[in-house]
């Protein structure tokens, strides 16, 4: 079975806002505003994925008037999967702890003097 | 803009120097960005994060040892050659060691990151090392062959010569210039050989490579001490030289072809597949030519090195002369003699060309261009190949395949796959 890479929060939050559209090329500010990570968090995450062949960059063809240039990222198709697997299982344990826990709690009370 | 924001933008441009070639697209992307940002603390905030990027990126540990490691041997290596008092070619010795060190430290960012393989990492560090070691060598050979006093030239050779840096002699800007330029297309040639866009094979890296230090270990053997008509040899006596001179001889001008015939035959594309002949011819001639530059290369750096080792360290001139009959004078002479750059410096410049002559030679030889086979018209000149495969199907369910790609943005770059049978361009890793 091929291990799925594993993703810190940030970088999840990156995917999971590229997951969104993922068809659609995105900016870094916009992506910022959603992931709410700062600059100096954002681009070295995109320079990650983007090595890893998972995010796809492009330079704007038409810039806004008196603006430069500005950079897009949107997944590749490896991208997209494996963001949708990091996404789901970062999901489940989520789920699987949230379930847990009021059993394990009340072991733990139980057993308290 | 506000001298803030100026002073920042003037930071982040310098810093975006520190990234390697791949990466400045990167600082380029995050500064053009900011002007979305709103002014004031965000968009500061904004340039403040980038500023940060830019130096962490720059700053990794593993590239950041490697800036220092060249650093500090740059600065050891013209610190050799710098001139010392008394020399009148000052302006000459200073501007190749400021020239080379600029040149040796900017090269990279034109013919970008070094292959993954070892075979290429090595040859990126040898030619480096093997250049400082030239520049360190020449210039305290030139400095020493600066203060010889005039006598002893006249005393030397029977015809009276001027004496480099002193009233006979300017300083030589020709030679100079030669050794900036052969230097040049050294690095050029090496970087571009190893550089990740490159298409010359690891196997043939390692063929030049090793063909190339054999011939500079039997070169060295034979003129550790110079190449001069009295170049002395303090290993091998009289004849016994005889056969090494034979060997040097066989492997400047058959190593080369031995690279570039081994090359052409066992180069391999990635997947295993026998390449095509002009591949074949290319991998050739780029072994052939790595052979004899490697080889140039190591002997000057190694014979230079001793050279100069020599003339600094008395115990090493002690061990390289221990004739009991050998007198002070003797011994001097020895040292001026050796001192003679120039003949390494046309052995770096013709030896490529003989290499690049006896390989472009050789793999027109070994890999004739194959014949057409006589086929009926119409019948394509081959097997038929395997058809594409059907691309995988998304785990969206093909939810982003149904975007027409062509019309996502105005962007250039276009490698989503398009769904089997779409007529959109599929992904092919170009």
């Amino acid at each position: 079975v091929a291990s799925r890479p594993k993703f810190s929060a940030q970088t999840l939050s990156v995917l999971a806002a590229l997951c969104d559209e993922p068809s659609q090329w995105q900016h870094g500010y916009a992506l910022a505003k959603q992931t709410g990570l700062k600059s100096g968090t954002l681009y070295p995450i995109l320079i990650r994925l983007a090595d890893r062949g998972l995010v796809e960059a492009c330079w704007q063809d038409e810039p806004q008037p008196g603006r430069p240039r500005r950079h897009l990222y949107r997944l590749t198709a490896a991208g997209l999967a494996s963001a949708t697997g990091a996404l789901a299982s970062a999901a489940r344990p989520t789920a699987t702890k949230a379930a847990r826990t009021p059993a394990v709690r009340g072991t733990v009370v139980g057993l308290a003097p | 803009m506000s001298k803030q924001t100026r002073v920042m933008v003037a930071v982040a441009r310098a810093l975006a120097w520190l990234l390697p070639a791949g990466r400045r697209d990167w600082a380029e992307a995050v500064w053009a960005e900011a002007q979305q940002v709103p002014p004031g603390m965000a968009r500061l905030a904004w340039r403040a994060g980038g500023a940060w990027m830019l130096a962490r990126e720059g700053l990794r540990p593993r590239r950041l040892g490697r800036v220092v490691v060249f650093a500090a041997a740059a600065a050891l290596a013209a610190w050799t050659a710098w001139p010392k008092p008394g020399i009148s070619h000052v302006t000459e010795s200073e501007f190749t060691a400021i020239a080379m060190v600029v040149l040796l430290g900017l090269a990279p960012r034109f013919f970008g990151v070094a292959s993954p393989s070892r075979a290429g990492r090595f040859l990126r560090v040898f030619c480096y090392a093997a250049l400082l070691v030239f520049l360190a060598a020449q210039g305290f050979l030139g400095a020493f062959t600066g203060l010889v006093p005039r006598r002893a030239y006249q005393h030397l050779w029977a015809a009276p010569r001027g004496v480099p840096g002193t009233s006979t002699s300017g300083p030589n800007w020709i030679g100079a210039t030669v050794m900036l330029v052969v230097a040049a297309g050294y690095v050029a040639v090496f970087l571009r050989l190893t550089s990740r866009r490159s298409q010359v094979t690891r196997g043939t890296l390692v063929l030049g490579t090793g063909w190339g230090l054999l011939f500079g270990v039997v070169m060295y053997v034979v003129a550790p001490l110079g190449l001069g008509n009295y170049a002395t040899d303090p290993w091998l006596r009289g004849s016994e030289i005889d056969p090494l001179v034979v060997l040097a001889w066989v492997l400047l001008f058959g190593g080369p072809v031995a690279a570039c015939v081994l090359a052409g035959r066992r180069c391999r594309r990635p997947d295993g597949s026998v390449p095509s002949y002009e591949f074949r011819i290319r991998q050739g001639i780029a072994a052939g030519v790595l052979a004899s530059m490697t080889g140039a290369l190591s002997v000057t750096a190694a014979a230079l090195g001793t050279i100069t080792l020599m003339i600094k360290s008395a115990w090493l001139r002690q061990w390289l002369y221990h004739s009991p009959h050998l007198t002070a004078f003797g011994t001097y002479s020895h040292e001026i003699r050796a001192t003679q750059v120039g003949p390494y410096l046309f052995m770096c410049l013709g030896f490529p060309f003989v290499g690049l002559f006896m390989s472009s030679v050789a793999a027109a030889i070994a890999n004739p261009a194959p014949r057409q086979p006589s086929s009926p018209p119409g019948n394509g000149g081959g097997p038929p190949g395997p058809g594409p495969e059907p691309g995988p199907v998304p785990p969206d369910g093909g939810r982003v395949d149904r975007v027409p790609v062509l019309a996502l943005s105005g962007c250039t770059v276009f490698r989503m796959p398009g769904p089997p049978g779409s007529g959109l361009p599929m992904t092919d890793g170009e």
